[in-house]
């Protein structure tokens, strides 16, 4: 069973919330919660296909909570969240979060774990001018163009993330690219802004292809994308089909001419699959939010860390939470900062101090843009290297994800062509 | 219950739901009430075919994700109001039941409930293909601005899902008493013997395919406005295929008021845990009841009420019959 604060409501609130399902209304007479704690509103998936991820976020917001109020909370008011398990689904979010504004009475509102909860809450949260802290979505704010979105994922111009890899591509010689991406919203969103770097710099396509969610057997698929001796290859997919295509290629190869293999995998940032994978993973150059290499470490990054890891075993969740855990600690901080700095709650001065400042977190500085996503991109994209099987300790020290970009975080050069890399 | 009564009861529910719209101030209440009501039309929608007919369903989430993506087309390509998205989609769905009826209703029992599920993943992957009403990527809906006579988005959107209640339940009532429901009765019982006893049954089981498309496409053209998203993941998601079933069983399937009951007991159940307990209990709980029902009360809610003498009425009969129901 879930371990959320909402388990734990009053008898009182509960009865209301019956009463609400059940057709009467509340009203006016909801009690308010100007006096009590600063109630921080959110659903996180801890069921369904996102809850891996959403359960380590989940505990880096409670790790920053038990800090804020160790702190003596906001505005001198304990911080207390208010979660709902939206099950990794899109028809749950809209009655959630109207549940967290009309019964709950939050106060701030904190989006939930990747880009397909969140999408119907944007109309939501613009239609009432409210501030909402994003949580790993891509691209939700393309539409709707909310001016009080600033989502915490370090992605940058939508564009960046595929620039990236095919930029160490390029340094590397590559001429040609090819396209392996799963039929599912993240992957298509990716690989579409991916294909207008490669044609900006003219890099010839010679490989296109879009699998159904789901796939488990990937050899055709390698084989053909074998046959057309690219010089890069830029995969797109979800945890299942990441570890399908690289068990694929380890046991049929990838062909010598490919310089640099990866790019947009989803699942090879969570422990689990970089343990159950081991060797497979070396040589893949992959996306990553926070890797345990030096230049990754900002204040507060150890300490939060040293938190985070022992209550991760104890709620079996991530144990390394490298991925997601520290921005939801980040997340905290920025509210935390903001709140301190306006002296209120009030959502427009809170979102004008966001949009306006520079946020020392302990993900790194971030400034935000005028659409909400950082400024400058925080992503970066790393080398597997010297991976054994079954050793969840290797992944807590330096060097087994060399990051290769961007600049500021370099720690080494990549190893080309892939085949060699992948020897280890 | 005569047709007059049962029409003073609808004016009445629709008369309330209005002005729910102007003493509710909690949207809340109008986003549960709406999930509700979506599930009512559903799990009628479903009994047409898989309660009286007997011909268990398994695409309803086929239908309703037509029904959403009709919607998401028409105001894209045209910005048509609500009203007429809803009727395009249930037109659409009349054809998509009476073609699927017809391509799978040669099969019996398990195997045409096996064809249903083929349904679901083909037009899913149809829809994940194109690209014009957002492909795999979903889409993001933005309202047209809210008509005059309604106070809230959200409000109207909970009346225009009674209105399709209304609609829904009286299509129900209507097929359950006419020569419609004691033709898929009798093919319930036993095809062949209706068959041989000049039954038209491809006829009977194709025109509650119609029905029934229609009604399950048509409450899923308002929920890319409810959501204000449409993702292909969500619309043709396995709930939508699953709970219709789970609460015409439950409700009872042998007469109309049953889905209805069984849809608000199971939809306001699964609601209230879901925030209040954990969203895994709430799908928990929509199994054990299920199983609780097949085992203590097989022919549902209305057969338990049956027993214990709280419910009388039998099968109802069209308004142009005479007597009482059977």
């Amino acid at each position: 069973m879930s371990k959320i604060k909402v388990t734990r409501r009053t008898a009182v609130q509960m009865t209301g919330a019956a009463a609400v399902a059940t057709g009467t209304t509340f009203g006016p007479q909801m009690a308010s919660a100007q006096q009590g704690p600063v109630k921080i509103g959110l659903s996180m998936p801890q069921t369904g296909g996102l809850a891996a991820g959403g359960r380590a976020s989940l505990l880096g917001i409670e790790v920053w909570k038990d800090d804020i109020n160790a702190k003596g909370g906001l505005l001198g008011r304990k911080v207390e969240l208010v979660v709902y398990d939206d099950q990794s689904s899109a028809t749950t979010t809209p009655a959630i979060y109207s549940k967290l504004l009309d019964v709950d009475k939050v106060d701030l509102l904190f989006a939930p774990y990747a880009t397909v909860p969140t999408g119907p809450i944007m109309p939501l949260v613009k239609q009432r001018d409210l501030l909402l802290m994003g949580n790993f979505s891509f691209q939700v704010n393309q539409t709707v163009k909310h001016d009080k979105w600033f989502n915490i994922a370090p992605w940058g111009p939508a564009d960046s993330w595929g620039r990236s890899f095919i930029e160490i591509g390029e340094k590397a010689g590559a001429q040609s690219i090819a396209f392996l991406a799963a039929d599912q919203e993240f992957a298509q969103n990716l690989v579409k802004l991916a294909k207008g770097v490669a044609d900006e710099k003219k890099m010839k396509t010679v490989f296109e292809q879009n699998y159904p969610p789901n796939t488990v057997e990937f050899s055709a698929i390698i084989r053909a994308l074998r046959g057309a001796r690219a010089d890069m290859v830029f995969v797109c997919s979800y945890p299942p089909d990441s570890a399908g295509i690289l068990r694929a290629v380890n046991e049929i190869g990838i062909g010598e001419n490919v310089k640099i293999f990866g790019g947009g995998m989803v699942g090879l940032q969570f422990t689990a699959v970089m343990e159950s994978m081991g060797s497979l993973l070396n040589g893949v150059i992959n996306f990553n939010s926070w890797l345990p290499e030096p230049s990754m470490y900002f204040e507060g990054t150890k300490e939060f860390f040293a938190k985070y890891q022992p209550r991760a075993v104890a709620a079996k969740v991530d144990p390394l939470g490298y991925y997601l855990a520290p921005y939801g600690y980040a997340q905290g901080q920025l509210i935390e900062q903001a709140v301190a700095s306006v002296k209120s709650l009030d959502h427009k001065a809170i979102a004008g101090y966001l949009r306006s400042n520079t946020h020392k977190t302990i993900v790194g500085s971030i400034k935000f843009a005028a659409d909400g996503e950082w400024e400058k991109t925080g992503t970066v994209q790393a080398q597997f290297r010297g991976v054994k099987d079954k050793d969840i300790e290797q992944f807590r020290g330096p060097g087994k994800q060399v990051i290769l970009s961007p600049a500021d975080r370099k720690t080494g050069e990549p190893i080309i062509p892939f085949e060699k890399a992948r020897k280890g | 219950m005569r047709w007059t009564g049962f029409w003073i009861g609808a004016a009445l529910f629709l008369v309330l739901a209005y002005a729910s719209t102007f003493m509710v101030t909690n949207t809340f209440f109008f986003f549960v009430g709406y999930v509700m009501l979506q599930f009512v039309v559903l799990a009628t929608a479903w009994n047409i075919l898989g309660g009286y007919a007997g011909y268990v369903n398994f695409g309803t989430s086929a239908f309703f994700g037509v029904g959403v993506y009709t919607a998401v087309a028409l105001f894209k390509a045209f910005a048509l109001p609500l009203p007429l998205q809803i009727l395009a989609a249930a037109v659409v769905g009349t054809a998509l039941g009476v073609a699927t009826g017809m391509m799978t209703l040669r099969l019996r029992g398990i195997f045409y409930s096996i064809a249903t599920v083929a349904l679901v993943i083909i037009l899913e992957t149809f829809v994940v293909n194109w690209k014009f009403v957002g492909g795999a990527a979903g889409i993001q809906i933005v309202r047209p601005s809210l008509p005059s006579f309604f106070p809230t988005y959200e409000g109207m959107l909970f009346v225009v899902a009674a209105v399709l209640v209304v609609i829904a339940v009286a299509v129900a009532r209507y097929v359950e008493g006419s020569w419609i429901g004691r033709g898929l009765r009798a093919i319930r019982d036993d095809e062949l013997a209706a068959e041989c006893s000049g039954v038209p049954t491809l006829r009977l089981k194709l025109i509650a395919c119609g029905i029934s498309g229609a009604l399950m496409c048509a409450i899923g053209a308002p929920n890319p406005m409810y959501q204000q998203f449409a993702i292909p993941g969500a619309a043709f998601e396995l709930p939508y295929s699953v709970s219709p079933l789970a609460m015409a069983l439950i409700g009872g399937t042998a007469h109309w008021i049953g889905p209805v009951l069984g849809a608000l007991l199971l939809s306001a159940t699964q609601q209230y845990l879901s925030v209040t307990i954990s969203s895994e209990l709430s799908l928990l709980a929509l199994g054990v009841m299920l199983v609780l029902f097949v085992i203590a009360a097989p022919e549902g809610l209305v057969g338990l009420l049956r027993k214990v003498g709280l419910f009388k009425t039998g099968t109802v009969r069209p308004s142009n019959e005479k007597g009482k129901g059977t």
